[in-house]
């Protein structure tokens, strides 16, 4: 299933999709202009927050998910929408902002929609947020080095 | 000021932590609903609270709808900051007992601003509890003067709470912030002071 189908199977929720489901470059998978927002707040003490608030979305994000694929597949609705909500309000913090939409979109499921589509948006948002992952651990690297 | 965080997702707990550690505020972090409610219970100053919505346990909501339940002059002040848009979600969130409402990705000066309102609003109601008390004391002296008191139905004097009979005008004085100017009002005058006057003039003695 191409991700295309994905975005037009969920236009009847959001019309027009926020973005091109099949966009891959850097900059639209992440927005270093958010990253940069917390540059103010760097501390004395040399260490670099940013770094810290990578690592931290990178060790939460694939638990958030993992909850979102096993709630899919037992259908546990609720607990679908709130680690999709947890994992878009981190998201777009940090700027990873297709990732974001993606989960807006899992947050706003419910038992009419189609298991298919649902397993297809989770399927989108495993290959954005292995994007994501890539975008951001080449921004930690730039930031040691 | 003491500021109560109340979020479960790591990342925006760290930057809340250290936005608001910046500004100068003393932060108490928590990580759902639960705990954040037992840190403003035990709270003895004067608090405001950041609160997620959607958290493990007790929600965001339940907990404004608790909060708003507390005894005390000085309720928290509650900022709601949640990745749920929409004016839908706005007016729950201040129905629930929210002060303020702000949604993520947020701009970290309007967060400043915002918790900054925050701050001047608890140190006005701590201005207000402070007058508050003020009055309650003056009206508790006030109250020594209100009552049954027992007065002699002769000399006037009151029986004061030590048993003590005493001159009324002492007891007034004593009992509030009344103080007395002595004259003759023009009845006495003329039932008592003009008859003795009177009587002086008319007497061996004044001719």
């Amino acid at each position: 299933m191409s991700f295309d189908h994905i975005a037009n199977n969920k236009r009847t929720r959001t019309d027009p999709f926020p973005f091109d489901p099949a966009a891959t470059t850097r900059d639209d998978v992440l927005d270093l202009a958010s990253l940069k927002a917390f540059e103010e707040l760097q501390s004395d003490d040399g260490s670099d927050l940013i770094i810290e608030l990578i690592d931290l979305y990178l060790v939460d994000a694939p638990q958030q998910i993992l909850a979102i694929r096993k709630a899919v597949a037992i259908t546990q609705w609720e607990v679908l929408r709130r680690a999709a909500h947890n994992l878009k309000g981190s998201s777009s913090t940090l700027g990873v902002n297709q990732v974001a939409v993606i989960c807006e979109e899992l947050e706003a499921t419910n038992s009419s929609d189609s298991s298919e589509v649902v397993e297809a948006l989770v399927q989108v948002l495993d290959y954005k947020f292995a994007k994501a992952r890539q975008a951001l651990t080449t921004e930690r690297q730039r930031r040691l080095s | 000021m003491r500021v109560v965080i109340a979020e479960d997702d790591a990342v925006s707990r760290r930057i809340l932590e250290t936005l608001l550690r910046k500004w100068g505020y003393e932060v108490t972090t928590t990580l759902d609903g639960g705990a954040a409610w037992n840190a403003l219970q035990e709270s003895s100053v004067p608090t405001l609270a950041i609160l997620d919505i959607m958290m493990p346990g007790m929600d965001g909501l339940e907990l404004c709808r608790r909060v708003r339940q507390l005894p005390g002059s000085i309720p928290p002040y509650i900022i709601l900051l949640t990745a749920n848009h929409g004016v839908r979600e706005i007016v729950k969130g201040i129905e629930a007992g929210a002060d303020d409402y702000l949604t993520k990705p947020y701009d970290h000066d309007e967060l400043r601003v915002r918790v900054q309102v925050g701050a001047r609003m608890i140190a006005l109601q701590a201005k207000l509890a402070e007058h508050v008390q003020e009055l309650e004391t003056a009206l508790g002296e006030v109250k020594q003067l209100q009552g049954i008191l027992p007065i002699c139905s002769y000399c006037k004097k009151v029986r004061d709470d030590s048993n003590y009979w005493q001159n009324v005008e002492s007891y007034i004085s004593d009992h509030s912030h009344a103080e007395f100017s002595h004259g003759i009002c023009p009845s006495c005058y003329e039932t008592t002071v003009r008859p003795q006057l009177e009587s002086i003039l008319k007497s061996p003695s004044a001719e």
